[in-house]
């Protein structure tokens, strides 16, 4: 059955692994059923429960970095190189380690299933984070489902770490050193930097796109939770991530490469200092594992009709950039998307990048996103708008909305109805009567066609009473 | 220790089961309060935290046995079908398909009630079972399942209990879609003359959802044949009634089957009964040598394994303008789905408020869906949510405080059976929890906060069993090391079973916990009751706290045979027994059992019965403070206050795991949970936790919990009444009212999602 095997290599917790392998073998099912590490677990298969969390660690322009990701969902391939820790890799010898030592002292476990996945994901954060802050330690758990502590032991748990825990320094090596030094790592991880540089050395060619090839993966996300036991027969490509320069800026133009991840997103200091609010918007995005692997062109090319990066990238009104062996060539997002889950791309194409250009300093951006679960879910309706206001008038719009019609929606009547008026209460109702034309939702599990129309009209409103606080008011607008 | 034996009734889940119980003649006087106690009652970590936050913690998933195969099932993904033919031929060519398992091979094994068959050619829901494939590895398994042809001859179906109803709707068995072709009834009083009696009368229509259990670890069993004994690993919260099953299942003396459980990844009451994967994996594996595991995915965990039941409630009460209630009646319909379950919701509108007039009517109904099961405080969480919805209105109705009219309405004793509590402290609870959330800033007018974002406070009352009872057993042994090993049949399901077990044996022998090992989850030890109806602590508590003072009295017996003293004169004391005349005679338990050698002393230990005339419940309150978004239709719980009668604390750290815990699934329940179901296709729309949300860390609120309670004086010489299920009930039905008081629109039907609030403040 398994038609093309890969000769892998890689650091499993303190053993070198070398193995030949399926690439698409899903790391769960390597861990657990080969190496018998139990110590993960396995919940749902699909990234929603966090039971199966690891970290793992790579090489970043020769920095060591660590980041969670659910092995579910997570292919062997892109194990090449890298560290990969399960909970067994945290054990102390003797003692626990301070993190389950809090776990045990808070009541953070109760049926105890969910916890490896908690203590992965919470070791991963003190990995991560340059200075620790309760709110982001939370949300780096908020990929992890326990159904049986109502999640208070948990917190107080991580309460209770932080208390007694303080750090600020962004130098990998030194925190690792650190967190060995205060009992949160064993030993052996302050050899793993040198380990993988040696391991890096020796590795065999990237896989690459032929003929056979079924399915390209990048974080895998999408595929691995529709297709798993299918991509495992068969021959796939895996994209790797260039290692530097995911986003860049050249004079007002910006260009995010295919592979890039929504945290590298809500990370870079380049989209941060036009987009200050990205970690907000994007904090809505699936889990802390899933914005670690969820990549920018899967979600384009996954072509969801609620796909939240895809509706930001289409307010910006954005530029695809794709090329397969022969051509390059690029399109206009909005004009990307055919049909349903249908795309002007040919199936050797890759995204190589996506670029938009901001032409105002002073522009107003605004993502909005209503599921029935705040957080951890998939949008009923989704809408990003991006303004330019001159001498009171909208001199530029773009407007975009998921989940009211078969493809991500780009505004274009509604955007030409609003251009060159003023944001008015009057102006913004007629211009929803106009977005309400311009939709066609369906029912289905998230909602009724009638209430996907009336929450876009509120998003459509929110976007407005956020960016215009003084001009329009909710009384008069509802 | 004399003992005897009686006939004990129990409230279990949805129904009383009489039993016969071996009890001890001979009571012990119940405890003083927790603070003159050592080690009960003090937040001890769990004991057997270390393998759970190591990652060493073997559940049923994780077990593995050398030559074990995997079995994996086929379901019928039609509502409602007759398996006309099955082809297994090209499946069992599959290289590494060890055995299919069918109607064609398979006896004929009776199940849910005689109403069906372990492999039935009548496919009654999306989810039925059609065949079962063991194989070398799950893939193969799974590959063979796909390669099995099946004729399946569609049958129309009905999936809502309203639609089951009508007359002319299909039958999902032969006989009529009404279990028991009638409603259960209850009447007390006459209702006709309570409402006449009335200065108001309301009347309002409520419903919920189905939701389903969702514990993390998915059903699973492993069973392995050594000659003609039966091993079998479960993930389960009742192993001696799966060995019940098993044994009767297979037709061999239960003596013969043994169930393991040390650890499980949560049940929720999904797994109480023995599952049909559990009998297929004995089946195959005795047929083929080998042992052989069986899990069911995700998927089957949302289609086949149990859920709560969905209710339509019709409610009305009659209330004078000064707050009495004079008259409730309720009429309740709820789908069990394809097989007899019990759908009914009354029960807390007959016994919480007091109330002279009531007549209730729940009718279970038979659809095309995946049956109900017992699901954390059956039945009293959909009814919690209507009841006390009503009687939120009810007081505004007459102009009253609900807090107010709640302790106007407040029944001393138990309405039902006519009987004193034996304690009762709802009252202290409701003062403490209306303190905690600062009842008092709710907004007089609900919907009156002229902001887009509107907080809101709501409150309700619960009311459950939870008193448990005999048979309970438990053994000790003291060991050469001075060490105690316990042995139950009782299981943890993460509640803490192991640890409060170790505290109650270390509190009657004072010595320190570390010294107690306990070996729970194994049908070769004492029987214990399963783990469900929050009955565990109270049931098994005091027969380990028997079996521990028997202890004491063995080691005074032996100590004044080696001392050569009168037993009388000597007194046990934090691991001594020493003379009471004389301060110098004394033995420590590591001296004597240094001269007891290999002969370990070993004590039977029994849940006394529970008082005659009594009623046991558990009391509580909980407070929820909300915002809503109005432009959004988002919902946020800030806060639930709880306050708690529960008798005895054993353990403020696992008790207050159980109350968190049951809280967010209760606000799950309320605010995102649903199975959904497409009415068109009969076919499930929720069938992963992607599409059925279960709260997540962002979701859980600030909690405060206060217990009011120091112990029940009367119920057992331990006097600790169950939590797990109260915690969830009143949840929903306050973060209801809270949002009601927020926004001034009632939603009838749970979940409250944003688009009801949506359509109930625009459209
Ligand atoms: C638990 C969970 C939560 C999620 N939450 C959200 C959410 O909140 N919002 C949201 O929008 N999405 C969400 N998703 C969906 C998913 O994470 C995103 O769509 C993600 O962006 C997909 O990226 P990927 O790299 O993982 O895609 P993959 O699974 O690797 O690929 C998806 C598709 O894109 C193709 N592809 C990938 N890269 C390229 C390329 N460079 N060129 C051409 N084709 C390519 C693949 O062949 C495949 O067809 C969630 C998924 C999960 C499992
Ligand atoms: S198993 Fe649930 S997220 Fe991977
Ligand atoms: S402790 Fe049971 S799922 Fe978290």
């Amino acid at each position: 059955m398994n038609t093309q095997l890969k000769n892998i290599k890689f650091i499993c917790n303190d053993s070198d692994v070398e193995i030949n392998i399926h690439p698409g073998t899903t790391v769960l099912d390597f861990i657990r059923n080969t190496l018998r590490l139990t110590g993960t677990k396995e919940g749902c298969r699909e990234g929603d429960c966090g039971a199966c969390t690891i970290l793992i660690g790579e090489l970043i322009n020769n920095r060591l970095i660590y980041s969670s990701a659910n092995s579910c969902l997570l292919p062997m391939g892109h194990m090449n190189g890298k560290h990969l820790v399960t909970i067994e890799g945290l054990n102390l010898k003797k003692t626990l380690n301070p993190v389950q030592q809090a776990f045990v002292d808070e009541g953070g476990t109760q049926c105890g299933f969910c916890t490896p996945g908690f203590i992965i994901s919470l070791t991963g954060y003190l990995l991560n984070a340059n200075n620790y802050i309760l709110s982001d330690a939370v949300n780096s758990l908020d990929g992890n489902i326990c159904r049986c502590t109502g999640h208070i032991g948990i917190k107080r748990a991580v309460e209770k770490i932080l208390q007694n825990f303080q750090y600020a320094n962004n130098n990998e090596t030194e925190k690792i050193l650190l967190l060995i030094e205060n009992n949160f790592l064993p030993e052996y991880f302050k050899n793993i930097l040198n380990r993988l540089k040696e391991i890096s050395l020796s590795l065999k060619e990237e896989f690459k796109a032929t003929e056979k090839s079924k399915y390209i993966v990048s974080g895998g996300t999408d595929l691995f939770v529709q297709k798993w036991d299918d991509i495992i027969n068969s021959d796939i490509v895996l994209i790797n991530k260039s290692k530097e320069k995911l986003i860049t800026e050249v004079d007002g133009k910006f260009f995010i490469m295919g592979e890039a991840t929504v945290s590298d997103l809500i990370n870079s200091e380049i989209i941060k200092s036009i987009f200050p609010d990205i970690k907000n918007y994007f904090n809505l995005f699936g889990s802390l594992p899933i914005r670690n692997r969820a990549t920018v062109a899967g979600n384009i090319v996954n072509a969801s009709p609620i796909g939240d990066i895809t509706c930001f990238l289409l307010a910006l009104n954005a530029t695809v950039h794709l090329s397969n062996e022969s051509l390059k060539r690029t399109v206009p997002l909005k004009d990307f998307f055919k049909g349903y889950k249908s795309l002007d791309k040919a199936p050797d194409e890759l995204i190589e990048s996506v670029s938009f250009e901001i032409t105002s300093e002073k522009f107003l951006f605004n993502f909005e996103k209503v599921s029935r679960r705040t957080y951890l879910d998939i949008a009923s309706v989704n809408s990003s708008v991006y303004l330019e206001i001159l001498n009171g008038e909208i001199k530029e719009i773009h407007l975009s909305a998921g989940g009211v019609a078969p493809i991500p929606l780009y505004l274009k009547k509604t955007r030409n109805f609003l251009l060159n008026k003023k944001p008015e209460v009057d102006i913004i109702i007629d211009g929803a009567a106009i977005l309400n034309e311009e939709i066609s939702p369906i029912s289905d599990a998230r909602g009724s066609a009638e209430y996907k129309r009336l929450l876009l009209r509120q998003l459509f409103y929110a976007h407005f009473l956020k960016l215009f606080p003084e001009i329009i008011n909710a009384e008069e607008l509802l | 220790m004399a003992v005897k034996i009686i006939k004990s009734k129990n409230f279990v889940e949805t129904d009383f089961v009489e039993s016969l119980a071996e009890v001890p003649v001979e009571e012990y006087k119940p405890w003083p309060e927790n603070d003159k106690l050592k080690i009960v009652g003090k937040p001890v970590s769990r004991i057997d935290a270390y393998e759970k936050v190591s990652g060493t913690a073997s559940y049923t998933t994780d077990k593995f046995l050398p030559n074990m195969v995997y079995g994996k099932i086929l379901r019928s993904p039609h509502p409602n079908a007759i398996l006309k033919n099955l082809n297994t031929e090209k499946a069992e060519k599959l290289e590494g398909v060890l055995k299919i398992l069918s109607f064609k091979n398979c006896p004929e094994i009776s199940w849910y009630y005689d109403t069906s068959l372990l492999f039935d050619k009548n496919l009654r829901y999306q989810g039925d079972e059609v065949a079962c494939v063991a194989a070398i590895s799950e893939r193969i398994a799974l590959e063979a399942l796909k390669l099995i042809e099946v004729e399946y001859e569609t049958l129309p179906f009905v999936t809502t209990a309203s639609e089951a109803m009508m007359s002319e709707s299909p039958k999902v068995h032969g006989w009529g879609n009404i279990l028991d072709g009638k409603p259960d009834t209850y009447v007390r009083g006459d209702v006709e003359k309570g409402f006449n009696e009335a200065d108001q009368i309301i009347e309002e229509e409520f419903n919920t959802q189905v939701v389903v259990h969702n514990p993390t670890e998915v059903h699973c069993s492993l069973a392995n044949w050594d000659d003609d004994k039966l091993t079998i690993w479960d993930s389960t919260q009742a192993i001696f009634s799966v060995r019940d099953t098993v044994a009767a299942s297979l037709k061999i003396p239960s003596s013969k089957v043994r169930v393991i459980k040390k650890f499980m990844g949560g049940g929720f009451g999904s797994k109480l009964e023995a599952g049909k994967h559990t009998i297929m994996a004995a089946l195959i594996s005795r047929d083929i040598g080998k042992p052989v595991f069986i899990s069911v995915d995700r998927k089957e965990m949302n289609l086949a394994v149990g859920n709560r039941p969905d209710s339509n409630q019709k409610l009305k009460i009659g209330v004078k303008k000064d707050g009495t209630i004079t008259a409730l009646s309720h009429i309740s319909y709820g789908s069990v789905g394809a097989y007899p379950d019990s759908a009914g919701c009354s029960w807390p509108l007959k016994t919480i408020y007091l109330c002279p007039n009531v007549k209730t009517e729940e009718y279970s109904v038979l659809t095309n869906s995946g049956r109900s099961r017992a699901m954390r405080a059956p039945g009293h969480v959909q009814g919690t949510f209507a009841l006390e919805a009503i009687i939120d209105d009810a007081a505004e109705k007459i102009g009253m405080d609900p807090l107010e009219f709640r302790l106007k309405n407040y029944a001393e004793t138990d309405q039902v059976f006519n009987v004193p509590y034996t304690s009762k402290k709802l009252k202290d609870a409701y003062l403490k929890g209306a303190e905690i959330i600062r009842w008092k800033r709710r907004n007089k007018t609900p919907g009156s906060q002229n902001s887009e974002v509107k907080n809101g406070i709501g409150m309700a009352t619960q009311i459950w069993w939870g008193g448990g009872g005999p048979p309970a057993y438990a053994a000790l042994k003291l060991n050469r090391d001075s060490s105690i090993n316990v042995f139950a049949g009782s299981q943890d399901l993460g509640t803490g079973t192991y640890t409060f077990i170790a505290q109650v044996a270390a509190e009657v022998l004072e010595i320190p916990v570390e010294k107690i090992k306990v070996d729970i989850g194994d049908t070769d030890f004492p029987y214990c009751p399963l783990s469900g109806g929050s009955m565990t602590a109270p049931s098994v508590a005091p027969a380990i706290r028997d079996a521990a003072e028997q202890m004491k009295g063995k080691l005074i017996s032996a100590a004044a045979a080696i001392l050569n003293l009168p037993e009388e004169e000597l007194m046990y004391s934090q691991g001594l027994v020493s003379s009471i005349k004389e301060k110098d005679k004394k033995i420590s338990i590591t001296e004597i059992v240094s001269k007891t050698r290999n002969r370990e002393l070993i004590t039977n230990g029994a849940r006394e019965k529970n008082p005659d005339g009594y009623a046991t419940n558990s009391f509580g309150v909980q407070f929820a403070d909300v915002s809503v978004d109005t432009l959004t239709g988002k919902v946020k719980v800030n806060k639930i206050a709880a306050a708690y009668d529960i008798g005895r604390t054993l353990n403020p750290k696992t008790l207050y795991n159980q109350i968190h815990g049951g809280i967010i699934q209760g606000l799950g329940y309320a605010l995102f949970e649903e199975r959904l179901l497409d009415r068109k296709t009969g076919k499930v729309l929720t069938t992963n936790l992607h599409s059925y949300k279960i709260p997540t860390i962002k979701d859980a609120p600030e909690i405060e919990i206060a217990i009011v309670s120091q112990f029940d004086p009367l119920n057992s010489s331990i006097g600790v009444k169950g939590v797990g299920e109260p915690a969830i009930i009143p949840t929903a039905a306050a973060i209801g009212n809270a949002v009601y008081n927020a926004i001034g629109k009632r939603i009838r039907s749970l979940p409250i999602t944003p688009d009801k609030i949506i359509k109930a403040l625009y459209s």
